[in-house]
């Protein structure tokens, strides 16, 4: 039905089943006259490590919340999965039960436990009468159980979040993403407050759960040099304009937007942005 | 010190005088009265300890007052507190809900307790009732302001999920106003225990009631007594409270480590 729909506004061309997310001249705005985002035209592939990279202030976050229908675009088409991204389109909503976000600030409920936590992203799939006693079924304890071994907290489980280390709550917001059984990951500068090491054990978590479970991860970077080691792609924004979009292919780094920028321009141009 | 502040500690000054002349707030009459207290204090002094057991069973009274209409308060605050929240509901819910809070706000215990004696006789149950009333109007505001200003991102992302209300109400709300709300019936509490106290003065029960008719009738040496009940049981809770309160509140709101089992 959907796509009858999308056929009848003539934007049938945005279809594409290797294609997850997909935006065509996208503008967004907090008020009439500024616009965070100008003309964005985006398309992800499906099961790929996609990073946004980008100055403060240059429109990646909002990038992303219009990924999970938090912001809705002023102007233009976006698709996820071959569905527009609103709170009101039922549609959607089901899909949202699907696309983990872990925002700057983790959004984590400090006074309750870790496990407790990561459980928060089965609510969806408990039924009306377990969601109000908080009764969560048996199997998805044992599968929080296993993300929690997963992503390395074994042993943690009952702590209260606010007794954890910057690294740990990452893991925590991590697995509670993990929980929701996503086919979209979506992670606004989880590494950007740590340390190298802890950083990258954090990145290096990400990709696991990445190529293991198929999903598609979008990461928005502060730092170029971290996005280009983990993503198959990365989106230069500044300004709210897309000004590069690139890839690592052997030791050269690939232009995939206009094609005709060496390695050296493109790092030059970034370090100058930044 | 600018002329600008001379003006305005002139005028704080000046109303002062005047309002104290319209309430006939005179120094000299405090003065001259000094000797009725020591009459007052000198009978209360001759205590009598018969009274105790009986003062003792009207502060349990008290006590039993105060707590079903704390617990009974708190159970019909919350829910409307969530509904009064402006961060979890539209203008269309929350407005008509302040509204009845703040009407229910306006009355004192006191008033509360008349009205219910007009309405089930005087006893206890009237104060009861009153201090149910109170609770909710006062519990209600304190909770949804703490609901109002709880981090937003945990409900953004929780919410992002695509849960629904109740879910984010019960996973997020709850746990994340949860220290402040055990804070908060600690004080309404202790607080009813003393308003409860003095509900006996319109007849609705409770300690209050011996006190005021004693002093009726210048009986001040067995007023005395109940009084000293009165604040013996208001320092008894007062320490118990601040014990629960080092225990499980002040942790939790500041992220001391908590020993682990």
């Amino acid at each position: 039905m959907n796509q009858i729909q999308m056929s009848q506004n003539s934007s049938f061309s945005l279809i594409s089943t290797k294609k997850i997310i997909q935006m065509s001249d996208v503008w967004t705005s907090y008020d009439s006259k500024n616009f965070a985002l100008e003309g964005i035209n985006l398309s992800i592939d499906r099961g790929t490590n996609y990073s946004i990279v980008g100055p403060s202030g240059s429109g990646k976050s909002t990038l992303l919340k219009l990924m999970n229908g938090m912001m809705i675009p002023s102007k233009g088409i976006i698709k996820i999965d071959y569905v527009t991204p609103q709170m009101n389109n039922k549609k959607f909503k089901k899909m949202m039960h699907t696309i983990g976000y872990i925002p700057q600030s983790l959004g984590l409920v400090k006074n309750i436990s870790v496990i407790e936590n990561i459980l928060l992203g089965s609510l969806p799939r408990l039924t009306k009468v377990q969601s109000l006693f908080k009764k969560f079924p048996e199997n998805e304890i044992t599968e929080a159980k296993r993300i929690i071994k997963l992503v390395g907290l074994s042993g943690k489980e009952e702590r209260k979040v606010y007794m954890l280390s910057g690294g740990e709550k990452r893991r925590v917001a991590i697995a509670r993403a993990l929980m929701q059984k996503p086919t979209i990951l979506l992670a606004d500068e989880i590494v950007s407050e740590l340390d190298n090491v802890t950083a990258r054990e954090i990145m290096e978590l990400i990709t696991d759960a990445q190529k293991t479970m198929n999903l598609t991860a979008i990461m928005v970077h502060h730092d170029m040099q971290l996005a280009l080691e983990y993503a198959n792609r990365v989106a230069v924004i500044k300004e709210g304009k897309k000004i590069l979009e690139i890839g690592v292919e052997g030791d050269n780094i690939v232009d995939f937007q206009t094609g005709d920028m060496t390695t050296q321009e493109i790092m030059e141009m970034y370090s100058d942005d930044a | 010190m600018t002329p600008k502040n001379n003006i305005l500690i002139g005028i704080i000054i000046a109303l002062l005088v005047v309002a104290s002349y319209n309430v006939d707030a005179n120094p000299i009459d405090f003065v001259e009265g000094l000797p009725n207290l020591v009459v007052v204090l000198d009978e209360m002094v001759q205590v009598e300890p018969k009274y105790i057991p009986t003062a003792i069973w009207a502060m349990f009274e008290t006590i039993q007052m105060a707590f079903i209409g704390t617990v009974v308060g708190i159970a019909i605050a919350l829910p409307l507190s969530m509904l009064a929240a402006r961060n979890l509901n539209s203008k269309f819910v929350y407005a008509p809900i302040r509204a009845f809070l703040a009407a229910i706000r306006t009355f004192p215990s006191i008033l509360w307790a008349l009205l219910f004696v007009i309405m089930v006789g005087s006893g206890a149950f009237a104060g009861v009732l009153a201090i149910i009333m109170y609770t909710i109007g006062f519990i209600a505001k304190l909770q949804y302001e703490v609901i109002e200003t709880i981090d937003s991102d945990p409900m953004d992302a929780v919410g992002s999920i695509g849960v629904s209300k109740v879910q984010l109400i019960t996973y997020v709300v709850i746990p994340e106003s949860a220290s402040h709300l055990l804070s908060q019936m600690l004080y309404m509490f202790d607080y009813n225990i003393r308003q409860t106290s003095i509900l006996g003065l319109v007849g609705a029960g409770g300690i209050g009631f011996y006190i005021i008719n004693y002093i009726k009738f210048f009986e001040y040496g067995k007023a005395a007594i109940f009084m000293i009940v009165v604040l013996v049981t208001v320092l008894i809770i007062d320490w118990i409270s601040v014990k629960i309160r080092d225990k499980y509140i002040i942790k939790s709101q500041h992220g001391m480590e908590v020993k682990t089992k």
